[in-house]
């Protein structure tokens, strides 16, 4: 902001005063500093109004009774801490929050394994089998989610499903009729999967992106001192990666720890709730049960442990930015 | 996160929509000039020549009235109605699905027709319909339609493997898929009964038949009551019918998912347990499957009886904040006179405010759905319930945990009756 300020005076006239060392900033006139908060002010409105407001709301509302009845007359009940207790004395919420960061956490490190894995394939691929793996990759990601957990679904199916039946064909005959959504880790696992299948294409394109603007020169030089791939990797790739590494890091995590739509598609948190992750709770609690107080309260707990999980690259984003984040 | 949003969004639909909530009353003169009364109806419920005719004569004895006739899709449609309820713009008639009315008429945000019953046909309602639309002694929904289900069956393949007549006890039942197997057995393919292990509504007949409940209903409160000895027969008996008939849908799965009408449809199947109209369905797969295709009620334990059944459908009621609640009353008047609730029997559903089925009986399949309506029951009337449809049900859960041998019947409805009392309390 300085240096724009800067320019502007120095595109001026020369400054009446001629010595330049008595410059003083708090010299100019009020109106001149105002310009830039004035034309920042559209843009944070907007950013609060839109961003922060709603957050702001949902923590207000997670300290109401607000249920139906008091929705529809526009009732205000504080309850203080009531949602709170109640959720967080529930050993189910624990063991919930437990499964949903295990299952992040799983989810996330699969999804950046094979992003990066594919991110280096494509750059020792040339010419059109690239070509044909980006193209994959670009429709993966653009399938719409509810689709994608469709045609998932029926791949899984007990009965008619091809992966059984392909299975089966292969001569692993325990997998006739055999039910992927009977427990939930099973049922975990397939979205899971499904989850990875969605998430890899940008994760391997942002990584490929930074693998790409590492010069190539690097790479010769290295070939030069005889480093092997795996020592070339680790010297020239590596060091050009991991600022972006850590960015879909962070990403990875806060898409994945609220997952909701796939989850809910395929056996809304079942069977007998072994696949209930916290967004599915904050679900069931606010809308199904039209108890938007307590399902405000998760959401605000989710916040918490999300905040409490990524603590370390929030810290990380905001002290360095030489990492070029 | 989503649900943050969804909040956040809902509330500030209702902004400075308080304080005028408890002072609209129907005695003030309604209005002059033109007035439009919004009436929203679900898709597939009213038939077209039920509302045409309804809405011309409406119209003909209200001069200056207009009705706006919107119908609603069923998905989503409980979030849309408390967004719908709490707006300034409140639709004047709405339908509630009767498994969600409880959830409405306790908040009080239903206008009370407790007063009104008698004009609305109230000495013909149908008792399911009548228990849903009522809270702590007050009539807030209104009976619109209901449907049963039944056991669909091939009457060709019952003909092939010399059953004659349709079963009329548990014991026929099973001596009738003991023929059909004999028959048909050779084919890898054949199923006597298409049966996945979450047909809960199956399951409701066959505890009721039992003499057990869901749940007991003390004033406004309801505990369940699924550990009670009946309820475990009836959940008994559900196995044994499902390994008898050796079905092979998923155990983890409900009639929907994937669709039993479908599957009927393929011709390997010689019964299902459902309601009247998945016969069309069928029919798309196979045309030729409606005409070999007939119905008998869910049979009971006791021979030569009907087992009670689950009735589905649909409550009518006024929105405390509907702006024409006098019109809409007039509207609920018409509609529940015996001329139009006979559109609902021709059109193959139970009337709720009309003892007259005779227009079901010339259809075998419709029939038999009308021979059991008369013993109808509706799950609690609890606004718990609606939580459990729209989320979890433990009915399902509890049916595949002991069908797939996961936990033992005592386990499984022991786990079943706590969900459900949690979810009773709210």
């Amino acid at each position: 902001m300085t240096s724009s300020v800067d320019t502007a005076r120095s595109a001026g006239a020369t400054p009446p005063a001629a010595r330049p060392g008595a410059r003083r900033r708090a010299r100019r006139p009020l109106s001149e500093t105002a310009v830039p908060y004035l034309m920042l002010l559209p843009g944070v409105v907007i950013m609060l109004g839109l961003l922060a407001w709603p957050a702001v709301q949902v923590l207000f509302i997670s300290f109401r009774k607000l249920d139906l009845g008091e929705l529809v007359r526009g009732k205000v009940t504080w309850v203080g801490f009531d949602n709170y207790t109640k959720i967080l004395s529930d050993p189910e919420f624990w063991e919930i929050t437990l499964r949903t960061v295990v299952f992040t956490a799983t989810v996330v490190a699969a999804t950046l394994l094979l992003g990066l894995g594919i991110a280096v394939l494509m750059r020792h691929l040339s010419g059109w089998v690239r070509i044909v793996l980006q193209l994959c990759l670009v429709l993966a990601w653009g399938t719409p989610i509810i689709a994608a957990t469709t045609v998932f679904q029926w791949m899984f199916d007990q009965e008619y499903g091809i992966l059984n039946k392909t299975l089966v064909l292969l001569g692993f005959d325990s997998f006739k009729g055999h039910s992927w959504f009977a427990s939930g880790a099973s049922t975990l696992a397939v979205i899971g999967l499904l989850v990875v299948w969605q998430a890899v294409p940008f994760i391997a394109f942002t990584l490929y992106a930074g693998l790409i603007s590492t010069p190539r020169d690097l790479y010769e030089a290295a070939a030069i001192d005889g480093a092997s791939g795996w020592q070339a990797f680790r010297a020239v790739s590596w060091p050009s990666v991991r600022p972006m590494l850590a960015l879909v890091t962070f990403l990875s995590v806060l898409w994945d720890f609220r997952v909701f739509t796939q989850v809910w598609a395929i056996r809304q948190g079942g069977p007998d709730g072994g696949s209930t992750t916290l967004p599915v709770l904050g679900y069931l609690r606010g809308i199904a049960g039209s108890h938007f107080g307590s399902g405000a309260a998760v959401a605000v707990l989710m916040l918490i442990v999300l905040v409490a999980v990524t603590w370390r690259y929030m810290r990380l984003l905001i002290r360095s930015p030489e990492t070029e984040l | 996160m989503v649900g943050g949003v969804a909040i956040a969004l809902a509330v500030s639909g209702c902004a400075g929509s308080g304080g005028d909530a408890g002072t609209n009353t129907t005695s003030a003169a309604p209005p002059a000039g033109p007035r439009t009364l919004t009436v929203w109806l679900m898709n597939g419920s009213a038939p077209k020549t039920l509302v045409e005719a309804l809405h011309k004569e409406f119209q003909d004895s209200h001069k200056d009235v207009t009705v706006k006739f919107e119908e609603q899709q069923w998905n989503g449609i409980q979030d849309k109605l408390t967004t719908a309820l709490s707006g300034n713009d409140a639709p004047d008639i709405i339908e509630v699905g009767n498994t969600q009315a409880p959830k409405f008429a306790s908040e009080d945000v239903l206008e009370d027709l407790t007063a009104s019953v008698n004009d609305f046909n109230g000495a013909n309602w149908l008792t399911s319909l009548k228990d849903s639309g009522n809270w702590d002694g007050k009539q807030y929904g209104i009976p619109f339609y209901a449907a049963n289900r039944e056991v669909l069956y091939r009457k060709d393949m019952f003909e092939a493997a010399g059953i004659t007549t349709p079963p009329t006890s548990r014991a026929e039942w099973l001596e009738a898929i003991t023929k059909l197997k004999a028959k048909y057995g050779s084919d890898p393919d054949f199923q006597p009964l298409y049966l996945p292990g979450q047909n809960w509504y199956a399951l409701l007949s066959f505890i009721y038949d039992e003499g057990g409940d869901i749940a007991k209903k003390d004033g406004t409160k309801f505990t369940a009551t699924l550990d009670s000895p009946e309820a475990k027969a009836g959940i008994e008996f559900y196995k044994q019918l499902l390994e008898a008939s050796g079905t092979k849908a998923p155990k983890d799965a409900d009639e929907q998912t994937p669709e039993q009408a479908g599957i009927y449809g393929g011709g390997k199947v010689a019964m299902m347990i459902g309601l009247p109209w998945e016969v069309a369905t069928a029919a798309k797969s196979d045309p030729t499957i409606k005409d070999k295709t007939s119905g008998f009620p869910i049979p009971s334990k006791t021979a030569g009886q009907t087992a009670p059944v689950f009735q589905g459908g649909s409550n009518l009621a006024i929105p405390a904040k509907a702006k024409n609640k006098d019109l809409a009353k007039d509207y609920l008047k018409l509609i529940t006179s015996d001329k139009y609730q006979a559109d609902f029997a021709k059109a193959g559903m139970i009337p709720g405010t009309s003892k007259d089925v005779s227009a079901l009986q010339s259809d075998p399949v419709n029939a038999a759905m009308a021979k059991a309506s008369t013993n109808g029951k509706a799950v609690p009337a609890t606004p718990g319930w609606a939580t459990i449809e729209a989320g979890q049900n433990p009915l399902k859960d509890m049916l595949t945990a002991y069908l797939t041998g996961a936990k033992t019947l005592d386990a499984a409805t022991a786990d079943a009756n706590k969900a459900l009392n949690t979810a009773f309390s709210g």
